[in-house]
């Protein structure tokens, strides 16, 4: 099948300070990528890179998505291409409320593929839809986004997001992070229904107990910007174990 | 009473509520007049109750300038304003908020968003007197920057003679948040959408005060036209 993303020698940098060092990657539709690694080894910077965050700049590489070069897009064009970052903190945005947020974001994407925007009606039967993939309250809709939200809730938020907008190639920068045991199975829950044949998930992770319930096909461990080590699902149990001290050392 | 709808109002007016009145105002000041100066006298009496919200939109150069008087016991005035400027627009609020008896309650809060060469002055004066105990009294005013060459001033102030009062006064001078706006952006809403979203979540909380909703959806829909008409808002 085709390659829906291919990462070449990424490298990116904040200011003078080159964090990305380096990356290769290739995620075909259908599979679940999970990367894993030590705090600042740049797993965050990926995701950033990635969605067309500005505060980076990619100093070497290149970016292919759907036989795209993604680096030239937007982060808008990015999503009506079909990526969506599940931030690891969500922003509160005061004013705005998640419904006209969602509608918004909703219209615009099927502007972009020439669609008519969804009734009034059209548009709260998907927003209920969706939300019960997350067990969300009706109430948030017409609450500001993310405004007074749990943090539980905020991730939540994300996956209802995602299942709004059916996105092709998904990155969740540490959706499991202050999650407990339910809010962590609901968010799971969320993904798992949203996986299919022709899209992919780029799963970012600390901790080997979210791929108990989003299983991965393949694991990559990050550090200082580079990966150095890519193996199956049974690695995650073997960092739990061991942590990282002896992927490290092999590496350098 | 019924909301009161003014356009333009010339040179000065006066506002006298009586006893146990109340009235609400929503001023609309858009470019019909290039320069407009208006002076507002107001007083209110023993429980009257106003509420005044003003759009300033258009226009070279606005002044309003506002006295109000609190003369009664358990009166309540709640001032709130936007200010668009664009180009080489002026908007200009001088506020002195007098409290004269005790128990009075009062509000300012007032929104600018300044982008081009224009420049916005606010100038606000809450005065509490010595006898004036219990009184309640906010005010606040937030400049939202959308040009480098844009000036926003800002002066609240307070002078309290009385000791047993809850008074705060704030203000803020910034730009639109980018990570709000990455954050959008990533959902698919246009750089120019989402920064209009911001725009109007930031007017919001002042448009929300206008109590009649038909009145209310046509100054939202004036505001956002005009944010719309100034692209270089941003």
């Amino acid at each position: 099948m085709n390659t829906l993303l291919k990462i070449e020698n990424l490298h990116a940098s904040v200011g003078e300070k080159e964090i990305l060092r380096g990356i290769n990657l290739e995620i075909k539709p259908g599979e679940v990528h999970a990367i894993m690694g030590p705090n600042g080894s740049g797993k965050s910077t990926l995701s950033a890179v990635l969605a067309g965050r500005e505060t980076f700049t990619v100093t070497e590489g290149s970016v292919t998505y759907d036989g795209r070069d993604l680096l030239a897009l937007s982060p808008e064009e990015r999503s009506w291409a079909g990526l969506f970052l599940g931030f690891q903190y969500p922003v509160e945005i005061p004013g705005v409320s998640n419904v006209n947020f969602m509608k918004a974001a909703v219209n615009e994407q099927r502007k972009q593929r020439g669609l008519e925007p969804l009734s009034a009606a059209q548009f709260l039967k998907l927003m209920r839809e969706k939300m019960a993939y997350v067990e969300m309250d009706s109430s948030f809709s017409g609450r500001g986004v993310n405004v007074g939200f749990s943090g539980g809730e905020k991730k939540r938020n994300e996956i209802f997001q995602m299942a709004m907008l059916e996105p092709r190639l998904a990155i969740l920068d540490e959706t499991d992070s202050g999650l407990d045991v339910d809010a962590l199975r609901i968010v799971a829950g969320g993904v798992n229904k949203l996986k299919r044949p022709d899209n992919a998930f780029i799963v970012i992770t600390h901790y080997q107990r979210l791929l108990d319930y989003i299983v991965p096909d393949v694991i990559h461990v990050l550090y200082k910007g580079r990966i150095i080590k890519t193996a199956g699902k049974e690695l995650a149990l073997e960092i739990e174990q061991k942590g990282y001290d002896w992927l490290i050392q092999d590496s350098e | 009473m019924v909301p009161q709808f003014i356009t333009n109002p010339e040179g000065r007016l006066r506002i006298a509520l009586e006893a146990g009145a109340s009235a609400e105002y929503v001023v609309l000041q858009d470019a019909a007049a290039p320069e407009g100066e208006t002076a507002y006298e107001i007083s209110l009496a023993e429980g009257a109750s106003l509420k005044m919200v003003f759009l300033s939109l258009g226009g070279r150069l606005l002044r309003n300038r506002l006295r109000v008087m609190l003369e009664g016991r358990h009166a309540e005035c709640d001032l709130a304003g936007i200010c668009l400027a664009d180009d080489q627009q002026e908007m200009d609020y001088e506020i002195l908020l007098t409290h004269e008896v005790p128990q009075c309650k009062s509000n300012q809060l007032f929104k600018n968003i300044v982008g081009g060469h224009a420049v916005t002055r606010f100038n606000g004066l809450i005065k509490v007197v010595p006898d004036a105990q219990q009184t309640e009294a906010y005010q606040a005013n937030h400049n939202l920057l959308a040009s480098e060459t844009a000036k926003a001033y800002t002066q609240p102030q307070l002078e309290i003679y009385a000791d047993d009062v809850k008074c705060s006064h704030g203000a803020t001078i910034g730009r639109l948040n980018p990570d709000e706006l990455f954050y959008l952006r990533s959902r698919g809403i246009p750089q120019a959408e989402a920064r209009l979203l911001q725009q109007m979540a930031f007017c919001n909380e002042v448009l929300d005060k206008i109590t009649s909703t038909e009145i209310r959806e046509k100054m939202q829909e004036r505001v956002e036209n005009r944010l719309r008409q100034l692209g270089n808002f941003c």
